[in-house]
């Protein structure tokens, strides 16, 4: 057992110090891989059965954290005011009003006096790693643009965990992120949901049990950037037709892999009377087809796999992305940007799209010239998903900013919103776009101990996140900021509290 | 021939300049019972009233008389301030950023002294009312590229014509030094100071030679001369160098060269600028800065920190804040807010966005409520730096501005669905 001393931890909020006694790390887990020549699941992709040593490590268990005295706000619905939250094991194993259940020996118990407390902030769609600062031409890694169709690609490869964004970004109450290649692409790649727990792979940020991911993009940046390129596509019908024909191309992959691990899985033939080798079974035709990484992508999603998140600006975009939709048989998750998903705001709440968008940017494009600050109320007000996105290494610090704006704009159009409708833009709506609601995305017992204390109501432009857990482990303390997490800012000096901090 | 052209156009611009509301059109307004945010280290007055008239501000301060006739605005439990002043935008000089055709911001050339905004900006431009309906009642719209970009124009938001909407037709020179600029037109920082410098010693010369220059009897220039010409009034201290640097050593760069030139100079940018803060402080040098902007997102601001704003504002120096946005430099005051958050005094922050701006460019009567300012008003639900708070009243020149927008009315359109085209069900 390792024995170490949890130091208080602000001077705004009282921590109590107990000695904690930290239990070992269970060993890493395993994966059986199957026993057969013949893959269980010829689409599971060999790479994302593998495991190093650089997965995703299992959750450290610290000390039990008592939150107390708080505005307890839980995206389900229910506020507790004062309420507690008591995270143990990396899971919230208790919510609600009071002071909560007497601590046990070696818990933190946290003083929260006057602060809100609400679940991590999820955004889902981030360039940060892909992206990251300084801009730099070593590490412009965000968009392939080599051909319109990447859908083999994972934003995974090119994710540099040492982006100095990253940890400005949990400073800003962000706990889980989306990470997805740009949009120069029709079909850009695999996105990949991230825990902001630094690590030194992109691998072990993974976030565990996360479904995958797909970014696609409709609209002028694809069409731009070929155009610009004298390559197809440069118009619209040029994107959809592109489209259209790898998921083409994609179903006639996927009946291929059927069929012959339909043929692997029939009982050999009986041995001819001649002692000869059956032919068929010789030759060519029993040969596996040939992996190919797109079209697996591709075949995944028409499967339900892979959760589709479709970049789009205009509503004749969106529908059209709908069509393609119904034509291959498969769902889409969200729409990203989603400017005038105001104007479609009953066909996506019918079909159970996803709005990820922002507060109130606008005009930066043709496509984007419609956007209105009511956007995220009108669709909240129509019954679909909406959430807060960010798409940008500032605009991430302060999404509970911009869920307090479109809160405001919402409440001034007349839509009758709660607060909790907004923290759900943050939290449990993104937790779904990502697939991963039934783990984090709201104060719940059993879910992932991704909490944050602020200083105040979180839809304050004055609001700071204080404290910041990651598993019900402090991954952020703003009286106590350390050594920056980026090794690139080693002998710099970055953040502000790291010069307050003695 | 030509100088006489010159002083001649100067001086019809001047003309329009300066345009004051007929004091017959427009009718007195008096906001009561506000609390109302005054120039200077004060704390707001509490239950006082603003009085408009003749387009400007006439009275503010507590238990004052109405005057008849007046329109009474009850700002009871709202805030009253100036209008916020943007001083770093491209708002009516863009309407769509990627749409190169609508989009006047972009000069292809590094040196371009003698551009004028003014000729870029579209008064009719849909994100000046979105721009207004944010509490902004007057920007500067700025050159955004080039090591010397030309002259801001310094508008009110309103007006239908361009003479109706400007100020100051020619409010600073523009310079950027920070590293973009470096890479596009010099490839080094030596190569890029010694443009700089060079132009500027130039146009210092020709303001002493106008008569053999104009008779070819001086040696070649690095400029032609319109841009000659505009850098005149930078060169003797009369019009600012706004200059946008973001490296420490560039801001020093800088200094150094506003002393030995003799410049009025105001920093931009400025990402390392707190740790110059003391030098800034001392060269009494405004400082327009974007407190979101906290990323080590070049080289040359990898010292970049979130309480930049804050540390500078306490070492005394005056302290700007700007969105350096078009569409959404109706943000100001949520930058503001941010600054406050990030460690900045909230009036100081409200005054970096209004009496700051007008004191960094000399812009008389302009960010302050006091008897015989210009009447740019706003009022406001609450705290005009809280997420929450509405714009429910906007003012130029003592007249009430519509807070209609085209986004407002796309909002209306399709406010319930299916929408009709007129809003109506």
């Amino acid at each position: 057992m390792r024995c170490l001393a949890v130091v208080a931890i602000t001077t705004g909020l009282v921590a109590l110090a107990f000695t904690a006694c930290v239990p070992p790390p269970p060993p890493p887990h395993t994966e059986a891989r199957p026993a057969s020549s013949v893959p269980a699941d010829p689409f599971a992709a060999p790479e994302s059965r593998a495991r190093t040593a650089l997965d995703t490590p299992p959750v450290a268990h610290g000390p039990a954290v008592l939150v107390q005295h708080a505005t307890v706000m839980t995206a389900t619905g229910k506020r507790y005011a004062p309420g507690f939250v008591l995270m143990e094991g990396g899971t919230i194993a208790a919510v609600g009003e009071g002071d909560g259940p007497a601590p046990k020996e070696g818990t933190v118990v946290v003083d929260a006096h006057g602060r809100f407390v609400t679940p991590g902030i999820i955004d889902p769609h981030s360039h940060m790693g892909v992206y990251p600062v300084p801009d730099t031409e070593g590490h412009d890694d965000g968009n392939e643009m080599t051909d319109p169709i990447t859908a083999g690609l994972r934003a995974e490869h090119s994710f540099w965990p040492q982006d100095p964004a990253i940890e400005r970004a949990v400073a800003g109450g962000v706990t889980t992120i989306g990470v997805l290649p740009g949009s120069a692409n029709l079909i850009g790649g695999r996105g990949i949901v991230m825990h902001l727990v630094p690590q030194r792979g992109a691998r072990a940020m993974r976030f565990p049990g996360a479904p995958e991911i797909l970014k696609m993009a409709c609209g002028e940046n694809p069409k731009r950037v070929y155009h610009e390129l004298k390559r197809a596509p440069s118009t619209r019908m040029g994107n959809l037709r592109a489209v259209r024909e790898a998921f083409l191309h994609a179903q006639k992959y996927a009946r291929d892999w059927e069929d012959w691990t339909k043929k692997q899985r029939q009982p050999p033939p009986p041995e001819a009377a001649d002692g000869g080798a059956d032919k068929k079974h010789d030759k060519g035709e029993d040969k596996a087809p040939d992996r190919d990484l797109a079209l697996e992508t591709l075949a995944l999603v028409m499967r339900g796999d892979i959760l589709v998140e479709w970049h789009c600006y205009q509503a004749d975009d969106m529908l059209a992305a709908l069509q393609i939709a119904d034509e291959f048989g498969f769902k889409v998750r969200a729409f990203h940007h989603a400017l005038e998903a105001y104007k479609i705001r009953d066909v996506l709440a019918a079909r159970g799209v996803a709005v990820a968008t922002w507060d109130d940017w606008w005009g930066f494009k043709m496509e984007a010239y419609d956007g209105i600050p009511e956007n995220l109320a009108l669709v909240t007000e129509a019954g679909a998903r909406a959430v807060v996105h960010s798409d940008s290494p500032i605009a991430i610090q302060i999404l509970n900013q911009s869920a307090g704006k479109a809160l405001a704009a919402g409440r001034a159009a007349g839509v009758k919103l709660e607060d909790d409708d907004a923290l759900k833009w943050l939290t449990a709506n993104p937790a779904w776009a990502l697939g991963i609601d039934d783990q984090v995305g709201t104060l719940e017992p059993g879910k992932r101990a991704d909490v944050v204390v602020w200083s105040e109501n979180p839809f304050s432009v004055y609001s700071r996140a204080e404290l910041v857990y990651i598993d019900g482990q402090a991954v952020f303390e703003r009286a106590h900021v350390g050594a920056p997490w980026s090794d690139f800012e080693l002998g710099v000096r970055g953040m502000p509290a790291k010069q307050e901090a003695k | 021939m030509i100088r006489t052209v010159v002083v001649f156009f100067a001086a019809s611009l001047a003309a329009l300049v300066a345009p004051t509301a007929n004091a017959d059109e427009v009718q007195a307004i008096a906001i009561t019972h506000g609390r109302v945010y005054i120039p200077g280290d004060h704390p707001p007055l509490e239950d006082a009233t603003v009085v408009l008239s003749g387009g400007k501000v006439v009275a503010v301060g507590a238990g004052l008389a109405i005057p008849p006739n007046a329109r009474t605005i009850d700002a009871h439990g709202k805030v009253v301030t100036a209008g916020f002043i943007d001083v770093g935008t491209d708002v009516g000089a863009v309407e769509i950023d990627l749409e190169a055709a609508s989009n006047d911001t972009d000069v292809r050339s590094a040196m371009t002294p003698g551009l004028r905004m003014l000729d870029g900006y579209n008064p009719r431009s849909s994100v000046i009312p979105v721009t207004r309906a944010g509490g902004v009642t007057s920007v500067v719209v700025a050159p955004a590229r080039g090591l010397l970009g030309g002259q801001s124009a310094f508008v009110d938001l309103a007006g239908d014509t361009v003479a109706e909407a400007l100020v100051r037709p020619s409010l600073a020179q523009h310079a950027q030094v920070d590293e973009g600029t470096v890479q596009r037109v010099a490839g080094s920082r030596g190569g890029l100071w010694l443009m700089l410098r060079e132009a500027l010693e130039d146009a210092r010369f020709y303001g002493t030679h106008r008569a053999q220059y104009d008779a070819n009897g001086v040696r070649q220039l690095s400029l032609h001369r319109a841009g000659l010409e505009a850098l005149v009034p930078v060169v003797r201290g009369e019009q600012p160098l706004v200059v946008w640097a973001e490296r420490a050593s560039d801001i020093e760069s800088a200094l150094r060269l506003a002393d030995d030139l003799k410049l009025k100079l105001v920093l931009e940018g400025a990402g390392e600028a707190w740790m110059m803060a003391d030098e800034i402080a001392h060269h009494k040098v405004p400082v327009i800065i974007d407190p979101l902007e906290d990323l080590p997102s070049g080289f040359d601001r990898l010292h970049a920190r979130s309480d930049n704003a804050a540390i500078l504002s306490q070492a005394g120096v005056k302290v700007v804040l700007s969105t350096f946005a078009s569409h959404q430099a109706r943000l100001l005051w949520q930058r503001a807010g941010n600054a406050v958050r990030l460690g900045m005094d909230h009036e100081a922050a409200i005054r970096a966005v209004t009496e700051g701006p007008a004191d960094a460019f000399g812009l008389k009567g302009y960010g302050r409520l006091e008897k015989g300012a210009v009447g740019n008003v706003v009022v406001w639900s609450g705290d005009p730096l809280q997420a929450g708070t509405r714009v429910e009243h906007v003012f130029i020149r003592g007249k009430e501005e519509s807070l209609e927008t085209r986004q407002s009315l796309l909002l209306q359109r399709y406010r319930t669905l299916p929408f009709t085209h007129d809003g109506s069900r």
